[in-house]
Order: C-alpha cells, then sequence, then structure tokens
C-alpha cells in the first residue's frame, strides 16, 4: 500500500528525520511509535505532501504497480487513497460536525466516480464513529476527543485506503478508546491500511499488527508488538537514556 | 554622463526615502505582525504637521523637525498601538488590514479637514539654496541630508536590532511571542515600541519627501505604496534587502523618466513600482499549507432558500414602493447604493467566504463598465461586461492564486494601482469620459429612472439569493472549509489552487455586471469610479457591514451612499465621517462579523428565545 524510503527532513538545524524507510501492506495497521520530537508526525507530513523531504521517496500502490507521489501536491495524493487526521485539530470550525464530514464526501464525488449521496455517506461515517447524535451541533461546542473523533470520520467519509491517524485516542476517556480500538480494528478488516500513531501505548499493542518505532528521526525497531517491547533500544529510548 | 547622474541623483535621494518608509513598515510588521497600511498616511500627517508648525506658526525648522519626528509620530504610533492593533492581536489578516486601512482612511479625512486642499502649501528645501559640486555634479544640502540621514538611520537600525538587548527582546518576539514572554520580554510592550519607531521613521520620509513636491494628502499618502514594492523586496523582513529594493526602484524611476519618451513615461514611469511589487510578491515561497487562524468563529447562521426568496421578493416590492417617493437624485443615490451592494456581493464570497482579500475589487468593476461602453450596449454589451472581467480575474488570480492573506492582498493592491495609472486614465480618457449605455430588456424601459432602479433591487435580489444559495451548497461548504484549513481541505482532494481559481474568477464577474450597470446608472464613468483607495473603502465598508451576510453588504452600501445627502442636511457630519468609520473599525476588534453579523446574532438570540418560551409551555403542560 505504502512504501516510504530513505526519508530525510531537515528544519535548519534540527535533523527531524533521517532515512526513514518503512511499509504498510495492503489490510493491516502498522503503528509508528516514539518518544516526543520523534518525527511521527513530521512523517505523516511527508506522506500526505505538506512537507517536502530533502531525500527519499513516497510511493503508494500495490502489487507490481508502485507509483511514486514524492512531487505530488496533497489532493492529488488524497485522490490516490491516502487520507489523515491531524495531532492539532484541524476540524472547520465555521461548519457543523455532520458539514464537516458532508464537505469531504462531496470533495471525493468531485473528483472520483463515485456518486453515492453525500449526505448519506456522511452520516454513515458519523455513525460508525459513534457520533451521529451530535452530527447538528456546531464544531466549537465539542471536547477535542470528539474532534478528533469528528477528524476521523471526515478522513473516512473520503473513503481512503491508507489511513493516517495521528494520536486519534488522546483526549478520550478509557472505555472510547476501547471503541476506537474496535473501531481501527473494523476498518482494517474492510480492507483497508491504517498506519497509526498513538501514545496510548496498551491502544497500540492490542490492536496493530506490527509496530515500527521511531527515535530522535530514525526507525530504531520494527517488527510485531512482542518484538517491539522487548527490545532494548526501545525500552532505553522509552526510559529517555540515548538510544545508541 | 552628467545627466545620468543627475538623474541617478535625483532617483537616489528619492530612493533613500522609500527605504525609510520601507524599513519603518518592515520593523512593525515583523514585530508585531500588523502590516500597517495606514503607514503613508503616519507620513502624510507628519508632513502637514511639520508645514503647521514651521511654516504656519514659524517655529524654527530644526525645533519644528525635532518635535513631529521624535515627539509627536511616536506618540501616535504607540497611541494606534494601543487602541486599534493591541486589540486585534490573533485575529484573521483579513481584519487586522480593514483595521489599518480603517486608520488610512481616518488620517486621510484629518488631513483634509485640517489642511483643506483649495490652498496651495509648500515647504522649504531644508538648507535651501545650499549646494556643494562633486565632479561637476551638483548636490544641493538637502539632497546630502537625505542621503546622510538615511546612512545614519540604516546603521541605528542595524546596531539596534543585533546589538542591543531591547532590539534582540524585539527580534525574539517576532520568533515567538510566548517564548519571549517567558523570558521576561512584554511583548506589548514591545509591539508598542515597533509601533512608535516605525511611524517614527514613517514621520521622517513624510517629512523629507514633502519638500520635493507640493504638499498633497492623498499623493503622500499613495506615494508610500513605492514603500511597500521594497519592504517586498526584503519580504517584510530582511531590512538591507529592503533598502536595496528601495533604491532600485528610485533610481529607475528616475531614469525611465529621464531617458524615455513621454509616452512611456505616461504609461510606465506610474506602474514601475508596482510592477516590482507584483514581481516580488510573485517571487514569494510558496506558503506551507498551514492551520486555520482561529477556532470557535461564529459565522451568522445562512438563511433557507424559503427564507431568502421570501426576504428577496419583500425587498424588491419594497424598493418599488419607495422608488415612487424618491426624487430623481435619490433614485440615482439609492440606485448607486443598491449596485454598490452588488458589487459588495462580489466580496461577501470572495473574502467573507473564501478567506482571499482583494483590494482590486472596483478594479473590475471599472472593466466590466469599459466592456460595456466599447461594446455599445445590449446583451452582447452584457456578455462582455462579465467575461472580460472574469477572463482578467482568472489571469490575475493564475499569477497571484499562490498566494495568501497579506501577500494576495498587496498583490491586489499592485493591480489596482497600476490599472488606475495605466489603463483607466487612458482608457477612460484623462478625466473624460466613457459612456456606458444601460441594459435593454423587453417589456421594462430601462432608460426610466425608477424602471432601472427597481432593476438594480432585483438584480442585488437575486445577486443575495444566489449568493446565499451557492453558500448552503457543496461549493459554498468548499470555500468555508478551505478558508478554515487548507490542509484538511488539501488531504481531502481539494485542489486549493483550482477552488481559489473558480471564486476569484466568479467575484470578478459579479464585479464587473456591477460596474457595467453602475456606469448605466450615471450614464457614464470616469477614472476617479474605479480608484484604488475607492476598493479600499468598498473593502472597509463591506467588513464593518459585516462580511459574510448580503444584508450587511446592503446597509454599508446605502450608508456609504446616502451619506453625502445626510451630510448636506447636517454639515456637521462631515467631521464625524472618519471618526464613526474609525470607531466601526474599533468595533471589528469586538464583533469580527460587522453590522450583518450584529443582526444575524439578534435574529439567532430571537429564536431561541422563541424555542425556550415553546419548551417551558410544554414542560408546564407535562407538569400539569
Ligand atoms: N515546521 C517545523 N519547523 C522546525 N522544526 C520542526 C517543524 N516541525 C517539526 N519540527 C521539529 O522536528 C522534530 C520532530 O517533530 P514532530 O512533530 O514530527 O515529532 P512527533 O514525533 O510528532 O512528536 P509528538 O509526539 O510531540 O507529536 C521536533 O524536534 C520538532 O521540534
Ligand atoms: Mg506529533
Amino acid at each position: 500500500m505504502l512504501r516510504v524510503e530513505d526519508v530525510e527532513v531537515r528544519f535548519g538545524g534540527v535533523q527531524a528525520l533521517k532515512g526513514v524507510s518503512l511499509e504498510v501492506p495492503d489490510a493491516a495497521l502498522v503503528g509508528l511509535i516514539g518518544p516526543n520530537g520523534a518525527g511521527k508526525t513530521t512523517l505523516f507530513n511527508v506522506i500526505t505532501g505538506l512537507e517536502k523531504p530533502n531525500r527519499g521517496s513516497v510511493r503508494l500502490g500495490a502489487g507490481d504497480t508502485w507509483v511514486d507521489v514524492t512531487s505530488l501536491p496533497p489532493h492529488q495524493r488524497a485522490r490516490r487513497g491516502l487520507g489523515r487526521t491531524f495531532q492539532r485539530i484541524e476540524v472547520f470550525s465555521s461548519l457543523t460536525v455532520h458539514e464537516n464530514v458532508l464537505a469531504a464526501a462531496e470533495a471525493r464525488r468531485s473528483w472520483s466516480r463515485d456518486d453515492a449521496s453525500p449526505a448519506q455517506t456522511a452520516s454513515e461515517m458519523l455513525e460508525r464513529v459513534g457520533l451521529r447524535h451530535l452530527e447538528h451541533e456546531r464544531v466549537d461546542m465539542l471536547s477535542t476527543g470528539l474532534l478528533r473523533l469528528v477528524e476521523v470520520a471526515r478522513a473516512l467519509a473520503s473513503r481512503p485506503r491508507l489511513l493516517l491517524l495521528d494520536e486519534p485516542g488522546s483526549g478520550l476517556d478509557s472505555t472510547e478508546s476501547e471503541a476506537l480500538g474496535d473501531l481501527l480494528v473494523e476498518l482494517v478488516q474492510d480492507g483497508r491500511s491504517i498506519l497509526l500513531v498513538e501514545h496510548d501505548v496498551e491502544l497500540v499493542m492490542r490492536v496493530c499488527h506490527e509496530i515500527h518505532v521511531l527515535d530522535f528521526g530514525q526507525v530504531i525497531a520494527h517488527g510485531t508488538p512482542d518484538e517491539v517491547q522487548r527490545d532494548p533500544a526501545v525500552q532505553a529510548a522509552y526510559l529517555g537514556t540515548s538510544a545508541a | 554622463m552628467t545627466t545620468f547622474l543627475a538623474l541617478s541623483l535625483t532617483g537616489l535621494v528619492v530612493g533613500c526615502i522609500y527605504a525609510l518608509t520601507a524599513c519603518g513598515l518592515v520593523v512593525t510588521y515583523t514585530t508585531s505582525g500588523v502590516f500597517n497600511f495606514a503607514h503613508g498616511a503616519i507620513g502624510m500627517v507628519a508632513a502637514f504637521t511639520y508645514w503647521q508648525l514651521s511654516v504656519a506658526w514659524g517655529w524654527p525648522a530644526p525645533l519644528a523637525f525635532l518635535t513631529v519626528l521624535l515627539v509627536l509620530a511616536p506618540l501616535l504610533g504607540a497611541v494606534v498601538e494601543r487602541v486599534l492593533v493591541r486589540p486585534l492581536y490573533g485575529a484573521p489578516i483579513g481584519v487586522t488590514l480593514v483595521a489599518t486601512l480603517g486608520l488610512l482612511v481616518t488620517l486621510l479625512g484629518v488631513g483634509f479637514l485640517a489642511w483643506p486642499p483649495d490652498t496651495t502649501r509648500v515647504l522649504p528645501k531644508f538648507f535651501e539654496g545650499h549646494t556643494i559640486t562633486v565632479f561637476s555634479l551638483v548636490i544641493d544640502y538637502n539632497q546630502l541630508l537625505v542621503i546622510v540621514t538615511s546612512i545614519a538611520v540604516a546603521v541605528g537600525l542595524r546596531v539596534f536590532f543585533s546589538g542591543t538587548r531591547l532590539g534582540i527582546a524585539m527580534r525574539a518576539v517576532v520568533d515567538d511571542p510566548e517564548l519571549a514572554a517567558l523570558a521576561g520580554t512584554k511583548p506589548e510592550r514591545v509591539s508598542q515600541l515597533s509601533w512608535a519607531l516605525g511611524a517614527g521613521l514613517a514621520a521622517l520620509a513624510g517629512v523629507l519627501l514633502a519638500p520635493l513636491q507640493t504638499l498633497n494628502v492623498t499623493d503622500l499618502t499613495l506615494l508610500v505604496i513605492n514603500g511597500y514594492a521594497a519592504a517586498m523586496a526584503g519580504r517584510l523582513r530582511n531590512l538591507p534587502a529592503t533598502v536595496a529594493g528601495a533604491l532600485v526602484i528610485g533610481i529607475s524611476s528616475s531614469l525611465v523618466l529621464g531617458y524615455a519618451g513621454p509616452q512611456v513615461v505616461n504609461y510606465v514611469r506610474p506602474a514601475i513600482p508596482m510592477i516590482l511589487l507584483f514581481v516580488a510578491v510573485l517571487f514569494l515561497k510558496q506558503e506551507r499549507l498551514r492551520a486555520g487562524s482561529l477556532a470557535g468563529l461564529r459565522m451568522p447562521r445562512t438563511a433557507g432558500l424559503r427564507q431568502s426568496v421570501g426576504v428577496g421578493l419583500g425587498f424588491v416590492v419594497v424598493a418599488g414602493l419607495v422608488s415612487g417617493q424618491l426624487s430623481p437624485a435619490s433614485l440615482a443615490i439609492g440606485g448607486q447604493g443598491m449596485v454598490l451592494a452588488f458589487i459588495m456581493l462580489s466580496l461577501v464570497l470572495l473574502s467573507g467566504y473564501g478567506g482571499q482579500v482583494s483590494l482590486c475589487q472596483l478594479t473590475f468593476a471599472g472593466l466590466g463598465a469599459y466592456a460595456m461602453g466599447k461594446s455599445g450596449g445590449g446583451a452582447l454589451g452584457l456578455l462582455a461586461a462579465i467575461a472580460l472581467p472574469a477572463a482578467a480575474g482568472a489571469l490575475v488570480a493564475l499569477t497571484v492564486v499562490r498566494l495568501r492573506g497579506l501577500f494576495l492582498a498587496l498583490a491586489t493592491l499592485a493591480f489596482a494601482q497600476a490599472m488606475d495609472q495605466i489603463f483607466f486614465n487612458h482608457a477612460l480618457g484623462y478625466g473624460g469620459t466613457l459612456e456606458i449605455p444601460r441594459p435593454r430588456l423587453p417589456l421594462v424601459d430601462t432608460g426610466d429612472d425608477r424602471a432601472y432602479f427597481v432593476l438594480l433591487a432585483v438584480v442585488f435580489a437575486l445577486g443575495a439569493i444566489g449568493l446565499l444559495t451557492l453558500r448552503r451548497r457543496a461549493f459554498g461548504r468548499r470555500l468555508i472549509a478551505l478558508n478554515d484549513s487548507p490542509a484538511a481541505s488539501a488531504t481531502m482532494g481539494v485542489s486549493p489552487v483550482m477552488t481559489r481559481l473558480l471564486v476569484f474568477t466568479l467575484a470578478s464577474a459579479v464585479a464587473g455586471l456591477g460596474g457595467a450597470l453602475l456606469g448605466g446608472l450615471h450614464g457614464s464613468v470616469s477614472p476617479n469610479d474605479f480608484l484604488l483607495l475607492n476598493s479600499c473603502v468598498l473593502l472597509l465598508l463591506a467588513t464593518l457591514g459585516g462580511l459574510y451576510t448580503p444584508t450587511g453588504a446592503f446597509l454599508a452600501a446605502m450608508s456609504y451612499a446616502f451619506f453625502p445627502e445626510l451630510q448636506k442636511l447636517v454639515p456637521e457630519l462631515g467631521q464625524v465621517q472618519f471618526l464613526l468609520t474609525g470607531l466601526g473599525v474599533l468595533a471589528l476588534g469586538r464583533n469580527r462579523y460587522g453590522i450583518g453579523g450584529q443582526i444575524a446574532d439578534a435574529g439567532e438570540r430571537l429564536r431561541s428565545l422563541r424555542v425556550h418560551q415553546v419548551d417551558r409551555v410544554e414542560v408546564a403542560r407535562a407538569a400539569g
């Protein structure tokens, strides 16, 4: 589904990503974890086209057909099946909850051949994240946790094949985050791929098929949840000592 | 060779003055984050004040000079920061831009009021009559003063920003106000200081520039636009590049004036700074898609189709009834308000919904009128009046579409100013007029003033209904979404460029149609109808009325059209108009949706009151 190769990003003196490569297979739920400032959000920005890497490539595809999207603008990557949510909330603050999701469904209709009713799609997606009862609220009435769910619903409304979620669980209580986990599992069972950035390690360990660990802009570990948990480099990074 | 040197010297002097003004702009912008469109107006007021003190009241020149530069101007800057700028901290660019435009209009008003243009005022040059000669080149002391002062200021700024604690604190505030606050700097103090400093530099430029020409309120205010171009050369941050840009503008203008034939001079020279500004803006690095500015802005509720059609019908009926009672003069004024309101709808679409600030809407109106006049009217004329501005709008949009916020505003400003100078003055005749026919319709005699008035009311009502319909539909949501969060919009597959291009083109077409109808109303147009300043006032008023509702546009346009009439009845009002504008701008700090927003708010409150009453009745019934 997604192949990131040797991506490097520098912000002035800060090297946010150095030589990051990773892969997200079809219909897989892949976790991306790492301490604060490790470069997770930056990697999402590179994948979705909001940040230009200094080096490296991003490719989308399946089987033998891969398209290099490194030089494409964000909206064209979205049309190739990429969706995302934002860590720093990016809802449309002048629109209602329903309209937020509707806008995405309408956008999809304008660039795809899918002519499902946008209003229906929007309601359906809100139902899925459990916000149907709030659909006529203005977004400024919602808590940050719920706004993250609005973003999930909005991303789903463009029917992406790969969904990038940047800390969707922060701001949710434990029952809500459990429901979120179940939703993610369902979404992947439907055939989508998900790349999940999440600080709630318990959630990540429960739902992800494989996990990449990022520290100081580098992938320091990769494997199944069990493997990653046992990795000494990961333990060191999370205990705050140098990973090297 | 001597000519060349002499021309270069003149250009260098003017370039130095541009550099001073541009540095002032950059200092306030980088430190406070607000681009001061009234920068030139401050220079203008300073120059006149200096004239007042030194010539009218006979103060010694050095005393007057120092009083204006070191006391009055910085004080004005500090007060403006406290009263106007500070309440707008963190507001979207559209609002801060309009606030400083409001200041510009207010200061223009003060200028006209205090120094009426009916007398000619001349400022003597400094050290009149003293010259030195260097290699056959005669340099007068005034020129020398300008050059020496500029060098001193440049060195002073350099030392201040890199060598003093305060200067370094000012730079820190720009980079991160919160962090600077933690480090013990008070961002408000620093911002206030930058406004004082900026105003001082504006004043210095104004006072030095004034003796080189006759004192004129508008000219002095707008000449500073050249400073904008220079500031853009430094991307509004870099002082050395700004100075270099200013010198290039000054010297190249002077050389063109000296060497080129009168044809070229008429067409090209006034446009040089504008062209440079346009180019500088275009070479800006593409902005990254960023988060929307403020969360939780409450946009007024959008009326449903039935409601808007109902109100529209009512509006036309009332306009029809009222038109019977109006004198021919009032019909013309009311019609003007009606057309302006229609043109303002293009601003509601472009700026209100789309968040793109345009200072050239009347330029497109002018193109519409021009097309209507040249094509001889009729259906073809109407079509041309829509198509020509739409095409021009698309062309402008193609070049500026990457820009957002302030840079878009500056590019549209450059376009408007260049069109004023290069196109309208010639196409519509110097002060002369181009005749504009009224559209012909079946069943309606548009030659009749009353019928035309009602037609304009119908056009406005249709425009308003169309706008609201668009707002309720997918395209409206797309616009608002793009404005609220460009990043999120792009990641759902919306092309920001295409969307902005579309809306810019559409808004240009609306403005163009409005311009043709405006021309038809008066029978002719002149270059004065479409000046940049008028476009600024239009945006200002539209924002005061509320950029988000047709009601706001209508109220703003009508008060604009009728104000001169009121003033005839109550002459004292003339003094208040600018004050009112100023107060209106201050009110923006409180409610960013303007008067229209207030009305919509009140309506919503009324509605919820009713709902609550119903609730209470039901509760009572259930309880009983
Ligand atoms: N636009 C930017 N300009 C400069 N530095 C940046 C920028 N964006 C991110 N950084 C820096 O890059 C590094 C990686 O940041 P990033 O936000 O990707 O980390 P993250 O893993 O998402 O952290 P968190 O868990 O806190 O969200 C950090 O050191 C950050 O300060
Ligand atoms: Mg992050």
